[in-house]
């Protein structure tokens, strides 16, 4: 999933430089991948370390909502595939935690970092997951928006970050498939069944679409895309994602919540509704349904799991001393024995 | 009457009894997947419960091609009640902590390994070739709850406390390991093997050593409220939809 | 490779890069990293974080602190002379065409 990190109100930047007089604007502008030891730019460095962090406290965060529905999962089936979904979100928080690491930071500050609230993730999973059908809409709906956001980011100007990016959609593809499968499964299904789908639709819908971060009108200025990161803006990923999403919503009989919304043959898109920007700011803000479940559950795994840790850290301490002795016995012995010939 | 054999040579009992055990202890697992001590351990353990859940599938599957009729993966999963299901007791036990969590693994797999090599031998190529893979994945998971039992045991004193704890905790589930086995399969070799396996651990581990107890599997007053508050959990979204296909 | 600084408490594991050899016959290839306790560790995690979809039949682990980086500041210096010896590629030489692939 994409913390998009336009969620957060960016910190003013310094006024861009004219590419042409920045010899490492103009490595980007010439599409050169920057690599971890290269010269950068402070400014660029803080950048991806806030996004790239941010990105993988949102895989690691959005185990949480998905991760609920496990044991309750309906079928053998879907239980087995669910729990491989939720495993590659760890995994995908793994290789973002890895990209962030290349930067010169500490997997253990960023994480600290999340818990103390001082980061952030993307505030999509501050949603409830109350029904089964919501694994189905995270995995259609919020996989998609992400998927559309992450595609481009591949081609990200930071190598480190593009790779984790091309591992991950690869992963990704099957997410969204699978969340596509339970809907379409569950509109086939009862009168209750479809009920539930177009109800968790109903919830759905808004937050993916606020996913892709505010207007561009009302996007505070960063060099994000002169440096390569963000290659499309909010709204053009958006319009995107309602493009693609609307055909397949009416192919599952599903009725899209916005009155607003039809073709517009003239711009060759959907025309939508307005978003409700107060909710996302109050989401984003910490007043979202789960904001404190969240944080709060991957506090205590992090809290309850330090004694793990560290017995791990001083067995393989106690073991390493003792390898180290035993090869001192044995270079000891051996040089007696060459002595003694 | 002669007893339904299911992969072309396993009874069904016994069948039954290796997929409710997978499935349970999987369910137990899968509670910790966004909750482990590190990240990374959170995908090794969902690991064992990914295997353990599809050896439990292709067993019920086969269960439900002997029987027919109505008889689906699914139906024998969320339709049994909690006193129709045959697994081991230590399946189906709370976690508890991480200690706790990895020597009920190490039992556990440590029991598969043993089941799944004897019936690694058996005559029916089915049964075989599934025995043979559920194997390589009983041993990957013994390896990995043999080095965290060998990790606490060995680590700092509060591990130390905790993975002893554990071992009591325990005790009174562990017989039964000891006194179930699959058909063919020599008894008394089943049990030495296993013995070995988590005595070698215990050692290295500097616990002190691992001794049989004497009870006989079903010593701990809780483990009959504990299956059932699983399986209400587990089975709770597919009974609200009794005709509903997923 | 990452210049992370070493564990700040003692429960952070170290950091080790991970190199995967996705079949026989390839060379083992760099694909990310992650923290484990000790080397063993590592291979036994890297094989569930970094070959889920059966991407390897062979992993490498090397703590990070242990590998030397060629300088940055030196790349000019280190592989720019290289481009002048074009003789070293088979282009550089005609070779008649009567005589066919060689």
């Amino acid at each position: 999933m994409n913390a998009s990190t336009s969620e957060s109100r960016p910190a003013a930047t310094a006024a861009p430089t004219a590419v042409g007089t920045d010899p490492f604007l103009e490595r980007i502008a010439n599409d050169e991948k920057i690599e971890p030891q290269d010269d950068m730019p402070e400014s660029y460095r803080k950048h991806l370390v806030r996004q790239i962090s941010q990105h993988a406290h949102s895989e690691i965060v959005g185990m949480l909502p998905e991760g609920g529905w496990i044991t309750r999962a309906p079928s053998l089936k879907r239980k087995e595939v669910l729990l491989a979904k939720v495993q590659d979100e760890g995994g995908h928080g793994l290789y973002l935690y890895a990209a962030a690491e290349t930067l010169g930071v500490n997997r253990a500050d960023l994480i600290d970092a999340l818990h103390s609230g001082r980061a952030k993730y993307s505030s999509i999973f501050n949603y409830a997951t109350d029904t089964w059908a919501d694994i189905g809409m995270i995995g259609w709906l919020v996989d998609g928006a992400a998927i559309m956001n992450q595609v481009p980011l591949c081609r990200c100007s930071y190598g480190p970050y593009a790779r984790a990016m091309i591992r991950i959609c690869k992963e990704e593809s099957f997410h969204q498939r699978q969340g596509f499968d339970i809907v379409h499964n569950l509109m086939r299904g009862t009168p209750e069944q479809k009920q539930m789908a177009q109800d968790s639709f109903d919830r759905w819908w808004w937050p993916t679409l606020m996913m892709f971060g505010p207007h561009d009108s009302d996007s505070v200025h960063t060099q994000a895309s002169e440096w390569g990161i963000k290659r499309l803006s909010n709204d053009e990923l958006r319009q995107r994602f309602v493009d693609v999403t609307v055909p397949q919503a009416s192919f599952l009989g599903l009725t899209i919540p916005d009155p607003a919304l039809r073709w517009n043959a003239e711009r060759g898109h959907y025309d939508f509704g307005a978003l409700d920007w107060d909710e996302f700011w109050r989401v984003v803000k910490g007043d979202g349904p789960c904001n404190e479940a969240r944080l709060s559950a991957r506090v205590k795994a992090f809290n309850d799991g330090a004694w793990v840790r560290e017995a791990a850290v001083t067995h393989a301490r106690k073991r390493s001393a003792r390898a180290a002795n035993q090869s001192d016995v044995r270079g000891a012995t051996s040089s007696q024995s060459r002595a003694a010939a | 009457m002669a007893e339904t054999l299911v992969l072309g040579g396993l009874p069904e009992a016994e069948a039954l009894m290796l997929a409710d055990t997978c499935l349970l202890w999987a369910h137990r697992l899968s509670e910790w997947c966004g909750h482990g001590p590190a990240i990374e351990e959170d995908i090794a353990l969902t690991n064992t419960a990914l295997d353990a859940i599809g050896q439990a599938r292709t067993l019920y599957q086969a269960v439900a091609a002997t029987r027919g009729g109505e008889s689906t993966e699914d139906r024998l999963a969320y339709f049994r009640e909690p006193d129709e299901f045959r697994n081991l007791q230590i399946a189906a036990a709370e976690s508890g902590d991480y200690a706790q969590t990895v020597l009920r693994s190490l039992y556990l797999s440590a029991w598969f390994t043993g089941v799944w090599e004897s019936l690694a031998q058996h005559d029916s190529p089915e049964l075989r070739s599934f025995a043979i893979e559920s194997a390589k994945c009983a041993r990957m998971s013994f390896r990995h709850a043999a080095d965290w039992v060998i990790r606490f045991g060995d680590g700092t004193d509060e591990s130390r406390k905790r993975i002893e704890s554990a071992v009591q905790a325990l005790e009174p589930l562990v017989g039964e390991l000891f006194l179930t086995s699959v058909t063919p399969g020599d008894a008394a070799q089943h049990q030495s093997a296993l013995m070995e396996r988590i005595r070698s651990c215990f050692s290295e581990a500097t616990l002190s050593p691992f001794v049989l107890p004497t009870t006989d599997g079903s010593a701990r007053g809780s483990t009959g409220r504990e299956r059932a508050e699983l399986l209400a959990d587990m089975q709770s979204l597919a009974r609200a939809h009794p005709e509903a296909r997923w | 490779m990452s210049d992370a600084a070493p564990p700040a408490s003692s429960g952070d594991w170290p950091l080790f890069e991970v190199f995967v050899r996705s079949k026989q016959g390839l060379d083992h290839k760099h694909v990310g990293s992650l923290h484990a306790s000790d080397p063993a560790h590592a291979i036994a995690l890297a094989r569930d974080v970094y070959t889920r979809r059966q991407e390897g039949v062979s992993i490498w682990v090397v703590p990070a602190h242990a590998i030397t980086a060629s300088a940055v500041e030196q790349k000019a210096d280190n592989f720019d002379p290289m481009a002048s010896k074009i003789y070293r590629h088979p282009t550089f030489y005609d070779i008649p065409e009567e005589i066919g692939h060689m």
